[in-house]
């Protein structure tokens, strides 16, 4: 991780200014217990409570490094039932990573968020529209599957 | 020069400065050897 996606300008520029960073070693107790630690890497996000919200286990590609954290802040301000900053999020990382294997998750999450801000179901349905237009093979597109009925 | 990463070593002061700056915390467990 050090040689290759920790070195990459993007991704230390994401880290320094938009998330607080903190690395630890992989036998550092209690941190180990209370996250299940199985394996390294592992790398997880968290808010300010220590509350967890997306892991990724082994190595991950300056590429998909961004988008796994925003999905992880856009997943956080969904549960923390900030819609609006949730929705910017996951659009952020649609617009900006659009072939990431994070898009289609976001995707659900935005139209599930857009429904939850809203109550109207345009937004599930749209979310459905995008899955399978753009990621036909994709388990979220068949999750949307139901609101094409909508 | 390129840029330097700035990694927190201590957990609660990394979640004071999240509370305190409204961002999320990502934490890497990592083998040195």
């Amino acid at each position: 991780m050090n040689a290759v996606t920790y070195s990459d300008e993007v991704v230390i520029n994401f880290l320094n200014n938009e998330v607080i960073p903190i690395q630890v070693q992989f036998d550092f107790k209690p941190l180990t217990t209370k996250y299940n630690l199985q394996w390294t890497p592992t790398i997880i996000v968290l808010d300010s409570d220590g509350k967890e919200y997306n892991r990724t286990v082994g190595y991950i590609s300056p590429d998909e490094f961004v988008p796994f954290i925003l999905l992880g802040i856009g997943k956080g301000y969904m549960e923390l039932e900030n819609y609006n900053k949730a929705i910017d999020t996951f659009k952020r990382l649609i617009d900006n990573y659009p072939k990431s294997k994070a898009t289609p998750e976001a995707i659900y999450y935005h139209g599930v968020c857009g429904y939850k801000s809203s109550h109207e179901p345009k937004h599930l349905k749209t979310a459905y529209e995008l899955l399978k237009n753009n990621f036909p093979d994709s388990d979220w597109t068949l999750r949307a599957e139901p609101y094409k009925e909508l | 020069m390129s840029n330097v990463l700035k990694w927190e070593k201590d957990f609660e002061t990394a979640l004071e400065r999240a509370k305190k700056e409204n961002k999320f915390v990502i934490l890497d467990f990592f083998n040195p050897y």
